[in-house]
């Protein structure tokens, strides 16, 4: 845990950092909302007292009420792992500023991003699908996304924790049904 | 005489004459024609834009338009997805001016298995060998990465033994992954002969940990808290037979291109990455230090006993693709100092940790990274304190290695495609997941 990377981040960035700066074991984590991605990520790469140059990773999570980007930056003045969390994007329309102004690289990972959870990256000039063939319509990762696997059609169904919280209105409506669908929107 | 009447020649004709009314039989189906057909396509349906690679769709993006709308003498060809040099089924449209590239789209998704959605609906325990196929090339790594977000997730400690079994099994997997980078390299430039010496080397490697895991590609090895099974006997008398002539043969191998006047020529100063694109890129692995950047995980951020072991990180400033391959020389040079250094210093003790039959994590999110052959490897997990993580996101190094190819290609020749997409050294099987 480097304690000194947290005084930093809060002296840095205060005003934009939602919530208290988490620490365990090599990482550190913040939260920010979707508007500030591009000033925060600027801030963290471009000054001299912060300089994440790598961008380790840029992957987008499904919470079940909310869509997240999650980046994981590092650099040479901290031994952590640096971990953004870009909260409160909505379902519906989930939309995120893109990062490639700063990482070329980030194109081909909104990309993926955007093929598995739909969130769109404004800004990124080339966002379509990566994996999913053209024509695809759902996005895969996300929660309402069910897999059409024993469980869902055993007696057992549901027991699975991505089947639980998210699908009971299904089951309301046509408890005869006996495979479990997500929900059209 | 009048004439014979003939006789009816079908069995329902006879019948009628007899008086009988028999149920009339089924007609046979009208023979089936291809024109009718729209799935079978006939010859003269192909119009000569049937090969043009153009989407049969309306263009998604901007760039995609700009891509696929073509220039004055511009022409679209084809690589892949089955093609011996693409390493797996990657499908690059290229936009050529004569011989000359003047723009690449990369086409992926394969190979896609969805594994990061069959991790989400697996236990803890069985994501191991759910994330085996990713990089079969060097399957242990991506093994590697899991158990290491894993153990942050679940605060277990390693017993040092297997530590060293890990970073042991992990530079000799190195070795061989390196040594078949080099055989193909050479191979896609049309050498045939590196590619046996790198398959003798790599199989020797191979039954070694065949021995000690189980199986020669997917090893299904590591554990939560530490490895599947410890040293054994095979496993140490083919390792110190490897061992004992391991550095005179990798020079031997070595040289075979080093010396080689048409792979140097063909590989020096072609597709040059230069350090501040392979930063924006995040390019990982000997790659980013093939460009000067003395980035590698195993120092950058340690993980495992790699901080007690003495070796270097080598870097080159050229950033070419002669670059790339001379960075992977030697890494293998640096790979057995540390498995000479592993084998001397191994501690004695179990080699898994006391864990539960059913692993629940406590809710929280972890990222764990290790350094493959390729890059660096991560797993971002979070849990949400079930038996089955939350998320499971999958960060393979190839896929942003690859991304830089449509930056490296144009302006080079078509032939110059070979060289510069072997020598980024993907595996189709990690980026497409």
């Amino acid at each position: 845990m480097d304690r000194t990377l947290k005084r930093r981040l809060e002296a840095r960035l205060g005003t934009q950092i939602q919530g208290p700066i988490r620490q365990r074991h090599d990482q550190t984590e913040i939260r920010i909302q979707p508007g500030d991605v591009p000033d925060v990520l600027r801030t963290l790469h471009d000054s001299v007292d912060f300089r994440f140059e790598i961008l380790a990773d840029l992957a987008g999570v499904d919470t079940g009420e909310s869509m997240q980007v999650v980046y994981h930056l590092w650099s040479e003045t901290s031994p952590d792992w640096l971990r953004i969390i870009v909260d409160g994007i909505s379902r519906e329309d989930p939309r995120c500023p893109s990062a490639t102004f700063l990482w070329t690289g980030a194109e081909w990972l909104e990309r993926e991003a955007y093929d598995m959870f739909g969130i769109v990256f404004e800004g990124n000039r080339d966002l379509r699908r990566i994996f999913m063939p053209p024509d695809y319509t759902s996005f895969p990762l996300r929660k309402d996304f069910l897999l059409p696997d024993d469980a869902a059609r055993s007696p057992g169904e549901g027991v699975r924790h991505v089947e639980r919280p998210y699908a009971p209105a299904v089951v309301a409506d046509d408890p005869a049904a006996g495979v479990r669908r997500a929900p059209a929107s | 005489m009048p004439a014979r009447p003939t006789r009816p020649t079908t069995r329902a004709a006879r019948a009628e004459t007899r008086g009988e009314t028999r149920p009339q039989e089924p007609r046979p189906p009208e023979q089936h024609r291809s024109e009718d057909d729209p799935r079978i396509m006939l010859d003269r349906d192909v119009g000569a834009d049937l090969y043009e690679p153009i989407p049969p769709y309306p263009t998604r993006t901007e760039r995609e338009g700009e891509f696929y709308t073509r220039g004055d003498g511009e022409m679209f060809i084809n690589i892949g997805p089955h093609h011996p040099a693409t390493h797996g089924v990657l499908r690059l449209v290229l936009k050529l001016s004569g011989e000359q590239i003047v723009d690449v789209d990369p086409v992926l998704g394969y190979l896609h298995r969805g594994v990061e959605k069959i991790c989400e609906n697996s236990d803890y325990y069985h994501v191991i060998d759910q994330v085996d196929p990713l990089e079969y090339v060097s399957s242990l790594f991506q093994e590697w990465a899991a158990v290491l977000s894993f153990e942050k997730l679940m605060d277990v400690e390693v017993p040092r033994r297997a530590e060293y079994i890990r970073v042991l099994s992990g530079e000799l997997l190195r070795v061989a992954s390196h040594t078949l980078y080099m055989g193909f390299l050479a191979l896609d430039l049309g050498g045939l002969t590196p590619i046996l010496y790198s398959f003798i080397e790599r199989d020797e490697i191979v039954e070694m940990l065949a021995a000690l895991t189980g199986a020669r590609m997917l090893f299904n090895y590591f554990r939560i808290g530490g490895v599947n099974g410890d040293l054994n006997h095979e496993f140490m008398s083919r390792l110190g037979d490897w061992m004992s002539r391991a550095a005179r043969q990798t020079e031997a191998n070595a040289g075979l291109l080093n010396e080689n006047e048409i792979f140097v020529r063909r590989a020096r100063g072609v597709g040059v990455l230069d350090r501040a694109t392979a930063l924006r890129f995040g390019v990982t692995g000997g790659n980013l230090r093939a460009a000067g950047v003395p980035f590698d995980i195993r120092r950058a951020h340690p993980y495992s006993i790699y901080p007690e072991l003495d070796f270097n990180v080598p870097t080159r400033l050229e950033g070419d693709s002669l670059a790339r391959y001379l960075i992977r020389v030697d890494e293998v040079r640096e790979s057995i100092k540390i498995i000479d250094q592993c084998l001397h210093n191994m501690p004695d003790g179990p080699v898994m940790a006391k864990l539960p039959r059913l692993l629940r994590p406590r809710p929280g999110r972890a990222w764990g990274a290790c350094e493959g052959p390729r890059g660096m490897l991560g797993v971002y997990t979070i849990s949400d304190g079930s038996d089955q993580p939350f998320r499971f996101r999958i960060h393979d190094p190839s896929f942003l290695n690859l991304e830089t190819v449509p930056t490296l290609l144009p302006g080079n020749l078509l032939a110059d495609t070979m060289t510069i997409v072997a020598s980024l050294d993907p595996v189709l099987g990690g980026i497409d997941k």
